[in-house]
């Protein structure tokens, strides 16, 4: 028999609204369809409820009743991230998890995720401690603040979800976690009110009519005679009632990305507060990727500008990281360089989530830097440096001189194992060679020429009589193409102050530079 | 005496498994306090090499060798397990040069820090960070502005350095055009140009030589110098 978890929000644009705030806790709360004074109360905490205010009040006939009363425009986005978040709490418990579809009627501001207890009691020691582990993951992620969440643990999804409801209304302020075993599910759902199962409002009003209250009052009813009077949708109720509906098998998600988000109430015209904005974000963000055992590998940042534009840019990182303060000045750094053209009225940070680096440590060698300080230190040396300047260089498939590639810089367990292995690393000869220090940009020379060699330089690099000299040596290439086409002729040039530079001269532009300096 | 020779050949054995002692011997010449350049006459000039823990400081003019003695310390460095780092203020690091002096390019860590003040920041950081075994601050930026540069960096920056590294278990070393660094260095070695060499029909550069002289060191007697040559990458012996 397979066990579902099922943990439960009662409320989740106020659980999202407060795990967007956290400051708001304990203040009177309500959460409005829309901007404006006569749009009306979606969601309502329990200090503004003692306040005698009731959802569907206008938000002008609540301010009446609680001057303090705090309001908050409905954002779609924020509550998607807040499922997701849900989501990324289930999955780092249990390896299947999926978020329930919203509904309407009177359980629309639910949220519930379902993850497979089966086999769990292997890893949390009981199913309790398997859902006990599920509600302080998800606290963990911000839903500690507002009303649940509840876990339960049943035998089918529809019994787990229903036994959530019910605890939440049994138990308001007890034990959040409740286990009901296969026996005694017929019994529990006998007793449970019909609007529990959440019947359709026809159905509901037909049954009512008929003086059916309970679940076991539908049960003792002919199902055939129902099915022929109310439809196809009564049939399933009573299938729901006895525990019977068909239920797909839980997925097992492999999408990485991420995204959490927000739909400001006042544009943002300067960048500290949007910053700030995005701080919130980044740490949402970043809790959830750590419940996840990820780490962030690259920022997507799109802004919703005033008038309709839209400003997305990509932030790279070095190496995935979890350093919060890096990753916010990285992407504050983003915004000064290019701010974006208009106000912003909703921000979304995305990220795709990438492995967590570990290190296999080796009998005999050092153990080189551990791989989460690394990451901090990459992002950090990045925001100093600049993106694209931090890594590890490569000699580029390129025949013109001094080029590179710069590749990301990762934990080096097993280059070291391999180099230490490789036999060449070792007959290496230990005399110095001769090293080139390359010049970017190159230095422009003015040369002054006997015949057709060099016989004197000046240049902010090397200046002075040719003393000794060798070359030319012609390269040419990227003939195909105006942009990449090249012709040098290169000199080694010892000049009388004593620098070795290797000069060059560019066919193309006509022009003297100095590109290189041994040293 | 058969338990001796079948214990001395288990031990055999285990010899050639474990990388036939190879790495053995690296992990313990890597856990010794000093780096080895790999240039014998340079190690006995430094007393075994660069300390780890201290800040030390290679001086010198363009073509003066520096640039080659440092790829010769990252070459040993790196080939012998330890991840190094390079503070690239010069942006004048060429891979394939020192792809060609030996060093491991996967195992060093290439920060181009766009001015002096990124540069220093970024080797605070890089000394906090346990694990690098190196830590090489290029400075040798064109002359008038290393020489305007040095002006303007307060001596109490290289204090912090060196406090830095003397918390880490990272040898840093700075390349410079001329001193920087004050007291705050533990070795500062000055190159110089003695004699290059062009040979051949056509010429080429065959070698460099050049003199490196003690001029800073807190436990051995100053002014001593020895003469080294680095052969060109183009020469005909190489």
């Amino acid at each position: 028999m397979p066990r579902i978890a099922c943990c439960r929000i009662p409320d989740l644009p106020l659980s999202a609204a407060l795990r967007a705030d956290p400051e708001l806790k304990g203040r009177p709360l309500a959460i409005a369809s829309g901007p404006g004074p006569r749009a009306e109360l979606v969601s309502v905490s329990p200090e503004a409820g003692q306040k005698g205010i009731r959802r569907l009040d206008r938000v002008a006939q609540a301010r009446t009743l609680c001057s303090e009363l705090c309001v908050k425009v409905a954002s779609p986005a924020l509550e998607n991230a807040a499922r997701q978040a849900l989501l990324d709490a289930a999955l780092s418990c249990a390896p299947r998890a999926a978020l329930a579809a919203p509904l309407s009627g009177s359980f629309a501001a639910e949220a519930v995720v379902f993850a497979e207890a089966s086999g769990m009691e292997a890893v949390f020691q009981s199913e309790r401690g398997f859902a006990t582990a599920l509600l302080e993951r998800v606290r963990r992620l911000g839903f500690g603040l507002g009303c649940g969440p509840w876990v339960t643990v049943a035998s089918s999804q529809l019994v787990a979800r229903v036994a959530a409801r019910r605890f939440a209304i049994r138990h308001p302020e007890g034990d959040r976690v409740e286990l009901l075993s296969p026996r005694s599910e017929r019994a529990f759902l006998a007793s449970l009110p019909l609007d529990l199962l959440d019947p359709g409002d026809t159905v509901q009003a037909a049954l009512t009519r008929f003086g059916v209250r309970t679940v076991r009052d539908l049960l003792q009813l002919p199902r055939r005679a129902l099915g022929t009077r109310l439809g196809p949708e009564v049939l399933e109720l009573i299938a729901c009632a006895r525990g019977e509906a068909s239920e797909a098998p839980l997925p097992c998600p492999t999408e990485d990305r991420r995204v959490e988000a927000l739909d400001l109430e006042f544009a943002i015209e300067r960048l500290e507060p949007l910053n700030f904005v995005i701080q919130g974000l980044l740490s949402r963000l970043l809790e959830r990727l750590e419940a996840r055992q990820l780490a962030c590998g690259e920022i997507l940042l799109r802004l919703d500008l005033e008038g309709g534009g839209r400003d997305a840019r990509r932030i790279g990182l070095a190496a995935p990281s979890l350093d919060l303060r890096s990753l916010v000045r990285l992407v504050g750094h983003a915004l000064e360089k290019h701010p974006p053209e208009a106000p912003v009225v909703g921000v979304a940070v995305e990220t795709q989530g990438q492995p967590l680096q570990t290190d296999q440590l080796d009998l005999f060698r050092p153990a080189g830097p551990a791989p989460d300080s690394l990451g901090r230190t990459l992002a950090r040396l990045e925001l100093l440096c600049g993106g694209g300047r931090v890594g590890s260089p490569r000699e580029a498939n390129d025949h013109r001189p001094h080029r590179f590639e710069i590749e990301p810089f990762e934990s080096r367990a097993t280059v070291r194992s391999r180099k230490a292995q490789c036999p060449e690393s070792g007959a290496h000869p230990p005399t110095a060679v001769l090293a080139v220090r390359a010049l970017r940009p190159p230095v422009t020379a003015e040369v002054r020429l006997s015949g057709s060699v060099p016989d004197w330089i000046r240049s902010g690099v090397a200046h002075g009589r040719v003393l000794h000299l060798s070359g030319p040596w012609r390269i040419t290439g990227g003939w195909w193409s105006p942009e990449s086409r090249f012709a040098y002729d290169y000199f080694d040039v010892h000049t009388s102050d004593g620098t070795i530079s290797r000069l060059r001269f560019d066919h193309i532009s006509g022009a003297w530079h100095i590109d290189a300096v041994y040293d | 005496m058969q338990t001796a020779r079948a214990v001395e050949a288990l031990l055999r054995d285990l010899g050639s498994r474990l990388r036939r002692g190879e790495a053995a011997e690296a992990a313990r010449s890597s856990h010794t306090g000093r780096l080895v350049t790999g240039l014998g006459p340079i190690d006995a000039l430094l007393g075994g090499g660069f300390p780890r823990g201290r800040l030390c400081e290679i001086a010198g003019h363009p073509s003066s060798g520096r640039t080659s003695l440092a790829l010769s310390l990252l070459a040993q460095t790196t080939r012998a397990g330890e991840t190094c780092a390079l503070v690239d203020g010069a942006d004048g690091f060429d891979p394939s040069s020192a792809n060609a002096a030996g060093v491991v390019l996967e195992q060093v860590l290439w920060a181009r820090a766009p001015g002096w003040s990124e540069a220093l920041r970024s080797t605070e950081q890089l000394l906090e960070a346990p694990g690098f075994g190196l830590v090489l601050l290029d400075l040798t930026l064109d002359p008038r502005l290393s020489r305007a540069s040095r002006m303007h960096t307060p001596p109490a920056t290289w204090t912090r350095l060196a406090r830095a590294a003397a918390g880490s278990d990272s040898a840093l070393v700075v390349l410079s055009l001329a001193r920087n660094t004050g007291t705050a260095a533990e070795i500062v070695l000055e190159m110089r140009t003695t004699r290059a060499s062009f040979r051949g029909s056509p010429a080429l550069l065959e070698e460099l030589e050049t003199e490196a002289r003690l001029v800073r060191h807190r436990t051995a007697p100053v002014e001593r110098s020895v003469r080294i040559r680095l052969r060109s990458p183009h020469s005909s012996t190489a």
